[in-house]
């Protein structure tokens, strides 16, 4: 157990900050993509044709391409294409952007597209009636979309926001490449300066299953929450 | 609508230029942080390791100033070419496949091969450096070689069979020496544990976890052998339109190497001379 000493005689502390990181890419990834679904959701359920084809588009290729490969696409060329457009201004060096922002928004674009078909059908769940009789209570499009259609969305689509959390958690994971120092690398560097891969491994998944733990419960409480009336 | 696209392509400008770090006349060294005893990192989080040492020294040598970044093994050559950092200092061997897209210093380091005789041979303890590299010739080595031809005549050196250091002993570099060869490398080690074998050659490390692993008195003795038969070892990858840099490493390699600190390093960090 001297593996796991927090201080400068164990690798306690690098792990335990690793896992507030594994949280906090999780969390952004998760609030860039609700805000991405919102968006996308609508324009999938729009009258305009192209906005029904834009939404589509987002969803087909986030879904359908590999994580790891929209992870390097924006850690090597974000940088990349803004170096170019730098150049353009006359700077000419290199530009880093931070591997916590690349791993956020690439992430989060991922988990965007499949929160976006969660919110979609969540909105198309629910009773015709609802809307028909909003309308004829002459409600305002905003005040009903926000006051009736939004909470009832949730509800039935929580269960499936819990889903897209616990794969965003994981895809965190794959952020490694960048050097982003989470869960995965810090027990990557750790088994491989010790020279004990097992044990650090081991306690990685540990900690994931942890992490999925603390977030059912909290998924728990809410979805009892939103069906109070039900 | 073209000037709105402007002003947001600046801001991005500007603000790229905000949280970027680059500086100018500063070398950024690549490293994975996980490779001991190449380069990893202690309990503290600190990077540690020959290579880490040894990139300091470099730099010393180079009047730079640098700094070592951590990057994930998967990335290292990409993060080169994306301008992430100058050089790579992580174990990296040099290949004629990576040789396509980036250029390599001279080697440093390798995984260099060494006699293995037991404790009380007449052969411990030969008079000759710790490491001679093949390539780059001159009287050191060739009488290095000169001292383990006299050695080595008459005795039987096991080896496995098909690797890099049955065709050295076969070479004549070192005489006419009776070579056995093995399947397995852990079948020399059992016989030269047994006596069957006056000498065996293989990767110095072989023979080390082997010694460490089963107890028995196997020591390691003459010269650590390098490039040449044995490859061109481990060196530092820079980008292919950076000569400066490359020559800079090139020379600064060249100084640390007749300082002996390579030698010192080497052995520090690997217990025996891995330098070449």
């Amino acid at each position: 157990m001297g593996l796991l000493a927090f201080g400068d005689t164990g690798w306690g502390d690098e792990l335990f900050f690793a896992t507030l990181m594994t949280i906090a890419v999780a969390a952004a990834a998760i609030f860039i993509g609700f805000f991405l679904a919102a968006i996308f959701a609508s324009f999938k359920l729009s009258k305009i044709r192209i906005l029904n084809l834009i939404g589509s588009f987002y969803t087909t290729v986030f879904r359908g391409v590999p994580e790891l490969l929209v992870i390097y696409l924006f850690f090597f060329g974000g940088s990349g294409a803004i170096m170019y457009v730098a150049k353009i201004f006359g700077y000419d060096g290199y530009i880093e952007i931070n591997a916590f922002i690349t791993g956020a928004i690439s992430i989060g674009l991922i988990s965007g597209a499949y929160s976006t078909e969660v919110f979609r059908g969540a909105i198309q769940s629910i009773n015709k009636g609802q809307f028909e009789a909003s309308e004829v209570l002459g409600f305002k499009k905003k005040i009903y979309y926000y006051k009736i259609i939004i909470p009832q969305m949730l509800r039935l689509a929580l269960p499936n926001i819990s889903n897209v959390w616990q794969i965003t958690l994981k895809d965190t994971s794959l952020i490694s490449v960048t050097g982003l120092v989470e869960i995965m690398r810090m027990s990557y560097i750790a088994a491989g300066s010790t020279r004990d891969p097992l044990f650090f491994y081991s306690f990685a998944a540990v900690l994931y299953l942890f992490l999925t733990f603390l977030s059912m419960k909290l998924f728990n409480k809410l979805e009892l929450h939103y069906n109070k009336g039900y | 609508m073209k000037n709105i696209f402007k002003s947001f392509l600046s801001t991005i400008a500007v603000l790229a230029i905000l949280f970027s770090n680059a500086q100018a006349g500063s070398v950024k060294i690549g490293t994975e942080g996980a490779y001991p005893p190449w380069n990893a990192k202690d309990e503290s989080g600190k990077l540690i390791g020959f290579e880490v040492e040894l990139a300091n020294w470099l730099c010393i040598y180079m009047k730079a100033d640098c700094t070592i970044v951590e990057q994930d093994w998967d990335g290292m050559i990409p993060g080169l070419i994306m301008r992430k950092y100058d050089a790579i200092m992580a174990g990296m061997s040099i290949t004629g496949e990576r040789m396509k897209v980036i250029n390599f210093s001279q080697g440093y380091a390798d995984e260099v091969a060494q006699l293995a005789v037991m404790k009380g041979s007449s052969l411990e303890g030969m008079d000759t450096p710790s490491g001679i590299n093949l390539s780059l010739g001159g009287s050191n080595v060739k009488s290095a070689l000169k001292t383990l031809t006299g050695a080595l005549a008459g005795k039987t050196v096991c080896v496995q069979t098909a690797t890099i250091h049955q065709n050295f002993l076969e070479s004549g570099d070192v005489g006419s020496v009776t070579v056995r060869t093995y399947k397995t490398q852990d079948e020399v080690n059992l016989d030269l544990a047994a006596g069957r074998c006056d000498a065996a050659l293989a990767a110095a490390v072989a023979f080390t976890d082997y010694a460490e692993k089963s107890g028995k008195p196997v020591v390691l003795t003459g010269p650590t052998f390098s490039g040449g038969a044995f490859g061109n070892g481990v060196g530092v990858g820079i980008r292919k339109d950076d000569t400066d840099l490359l020559k800079a490493f090139n020379s600064a390699i060249d100084q640390a190497r007749t300082s002996g600190k390579i030698s010192e390093l080497a052995i520090k960090w690997f217990g025996f001379d891995a330098s070449m």
